[in-house]
């Protein structure tokens, strides 16, 4: 118990969690958008992967890591606006086209890397390079935190930085109410002159950019390379941490982070004797008894609270 | 009892909508899947390949030889499973996407009797069939309860189990079910009694891995499409996906009927693990499902979830995956891009309102026809 002890205190274990939960917290803040813009976005999974392939693959032929993120930041939003698109202008099931969305990813950015490079595991043929890290003058010498902070990633400052980001649009800006309007009762929303269709979009389109950014962390934060469905269900994971967080900014920023911290130590035990795969479904099945509580409590008090888009 | 000419009249309407809609839909369908071949014929040619030679590759390929016809079927039992064991929820309006952790239950459970529980010959393959779906209607329960008395969201709850039941699985496989002394991680074999027949040993004509769990996945659509149009429970199902506030309305509970939809699907796709353990691979095998549990949710939409048409589906879904693998062995376009057709079947088939639009303004227009009809008797 010792030796879990010793992990878990590490600041390399701290730098671990901080890197794993990167994507969950971006990809969860993107899903948090969107569910409360009243369109479930489904489809993060998609748009991360999308993202992540488009980021490698711009990145290796460009040879300019920036234009890569950009492409992979395009790509995602687009698909946030199809989404948007499929579900407003052609009255699709916003979870099936989200489905669909996802296998389309899927397909696409397995058939590009197949055809662009003959290759069916991914872009490892090729030269990507990787997002910079923010060193911070000084922070070396802070105790324990230093270590861990100093060599993270831009993108994993940007991810906690989303937090207080999603949290002052929503609460302290004119859009961020809109949008929370918008959400809650389309109709109230509309009938004092709010643009409902418009504003969907806007959220759809952060919902999409905000995944992208988790996608294009994962091909280029820390490896240089797609591989195929490298998302493995993290999309999931990180809608599971919007309900779990309440949809709330700080609740969904914490399930987010504790997802991470979770995934991280599933690794780190792997060294010692304990099953990683039983370890890492942890937080899963706290997700399913939160869920359950979640839904327990509100049935007892009634309506109230913002009532997610998908039920 | 004579009927009156209201009544007679009422019901020639009802069946002429119904056949209308059926043409309807059968045309919409076609339609749809033939938009999503010309869509991928187009991008095969937009990057630079012969989209000619790949199609005929993807479109005959599977029936060049009698063991690509195994392969087929056999992979088209287990996705049409799939696909029915999500048609059920979805007929009540419930999004379950948990088939994966269903199967991998089945899976699991049907392997353990099999590996480990000496039975008499015909109980040696039914006795595993059963827990199979057991095991795979529990995990099913889980989400339904959840829904049903909590009000929780079920694509979470689905989601969540998936994620448990895929690690639980590979833990296992891993470890306490993995055969001793071999390298690779598999389990042992079932006992030869357990397995499925393969069709080779009936007809004589080698058809690889395809077994009788063929029959027993057409028997299967059969009963699903005889409970929903013809049993009680398949009645509130429907009413409870048509129209929830109706149904409690009109007396039916409610949870009751989401929580039945959720265990019977549960349980046919236990089936669909117990096919692969005991019809495909003989044994349990990481990650035994692949992507198969979400393609089965493309077959159940495609289908617009009705379970004899999902077998049609599944079947068709099955001969573009077989297709697929051929074309990528034959020319130089690769297999996924089956499954970019797939996503814009999907995408295609939930962009629901072009179609509903011209269905609605053709009914509008007969409605008006009938009621001009109906005043001049009236009148007369």
């Amino acid at each position: 118990m010792s030796s879990v002890l010793d992990v878990v205190l590490s600041s390399a274990f701290l730098a671990a969690v901080l890197r794993v939960a990167t994507p969950y917290l971006l990809a969860a803040f993107g899903g948090l958008v969107a569910e409360r813009a009243g369109i479930s976005n489904i489809a993060l999974e998609g748009q991360m992967l999308a993202a992540a392939c488009t980021g490698a693959l711009v990145a290796g032929y460009s040879g300019s890591v920036a234009l890569g993120a950009l492409g992979g930041l395009t790509v995602a939003t687009l698909l946030g606006l199809l989404l948007a698109a499929l579900r407003l202008e052609l009255g699709a099931d916003a979870i099936i086209a989200g489905i669909g969305l996802n296998l389309l990813a899927s397909g696409a950015t397995a058939y590009a890397v197949y055809t662009l490079l003959d290759d069916k595991g991914g872009t490892s043929g090729l030269r990507s390079g990787t997002l910079p890290t923010v060193p911070l003058p000084g922070i070396e010498s802070v105790p324990v935190l230093g270590d861990a902070l100093s060599g993270q990633n831009l993108v994993t400052w940007l991810a906690f930085l989303a937090a207080p980001f999603v949290a002052w649009l929503f609460y302290r800006t004119r859009f961020g109410f809109h949008l929370r309007a918008v959400g809650e009762k389309p109709d109230a929303a509309a009938s004092v002159g709010i643009p409902v269709r418009r504003v969907q979009y806007a959220g759809l389109a952060l919902s999409g950019a905000l995944a992208g950014l988790a996608g294009v962390f994962l091909s280029m934060g820390h490896v240089s390379f797609f591989v195929r469905d490298m998302t493995a269900g993290r999309g999931f994971i990180a809608l599971a941490a919007v309900f779990l967080g309440g949809l709330r900014p700080w609740g969904v920023f914490l399930a987010a982070l504790g997802f991470g911290a979770a995934e991280a130590l599933a690794v780190q035990l792997g060294t010692l004797d304990v099953p990683p795969q039983l370890v890492s479904t942890i937080p899963y099945a706290m997700t399913l008894l939160a869920l359950a509580l979640y839904a327990w409590r509100r049935k007892r008090r009634g309506t109230g609270e913002p009532v997610p888009a998908s039920l | 009892m004579t009927s009156t000419l209201v009544e007679t009249e009422d019901r020639r309407e009802y069946r002429e909508t119904r056949r209308r809609g059926l043409a309807v839909d059968l045309g919409t369908t076609l339609a749809t899947v033939l938009a999503a071949l010309v869509i991928g014929f187009l991008v095969i040619l937009a990057t630079g390949k012969d989209p000619v030679r790949a199609y005929e590759a993807l479109l005959t390929g599977p029936l060049e030889r009698s063991f690509r016809v195994g392969r087929w079927l056999e992979d088209a039992t287990t996705l049409t499973l799939l696909g029915l064991s999500v048609a059920i929820p979805f007929r009540a309006r419930q999004i379950s996407l948990g088939a994966e952790s269903q199967l991998y239950a089945g899976a699991l459970a049907a392997a353990t009797v099999a590996i480990f529980l000496p039975l008499p010959s015909v109980a040696a393959v039914v006795v595993p069939l059963v827990a199979a779906a057991a095991a795979g209607a529990g995990m099913g329960f889980v989400p339904g309860a959840m829904k049903a008395r909590l009000g929780a969201n079920e694509i979470v709850a689905t989601l969540m189990l998936n994620a448990i039941v895929v690690r639980v699985y590979d833990y296992l496989v891993n470890g306490p079910l993995k055969q001793p002394g071999s390298t690779a991680v598999h389990s042992e074999r079932i006992q030869p009694d357990s397995a499925l027949t393969p069709l080779t040993d009936w007809l004589g004509i080698p058809f690889g891995r395809a077994n009788i769990g063929l029959g027993l996945m057409l028997l299967t659509a059969v009963a699903l499409w005889l409970l929903l149009t013809r049993t009680p429970l398949g009645y509130r199902i429907r009413m409870t996906g048509a129209n929830p506030d109706f149904a409690e309305y009109g007396g039916i509970r409610v949870p009751r009927a989401i929580e039945w939809s959720f265990v019977i699907g549960g349980a046919v796709a236990g089936l669909a693990g117990a096919h692969l353990v005991q019809g495909v691979y003989g044994r349990l095998e990481p990650g035994l499902a692949g992507s198969l549990a979400f393609e089965g949710i493309v077959v159940a939409l495609l289908a617009r979830n009705n379970p004899l048409v999902v077998v049609i589906a599944g079947l068709f879904y099955s001969y573009l995956r077989a297709g697929g693998d051929i074309m990528e062995q034959q020319t130089d376009v690769g297999t996924e891009i089956v499954v970019v057709i797939q996503a814009v079947i999907v995408l295609l088939v939930t962009a629901q309102a072009l179609p509903d639009l011209l269905k609605r303004r053709i009914t509008r227009r007969q409605v008006a026809r009938k009621q001009g009809a109906r005043k001049q008797v009236g009148a007369r």
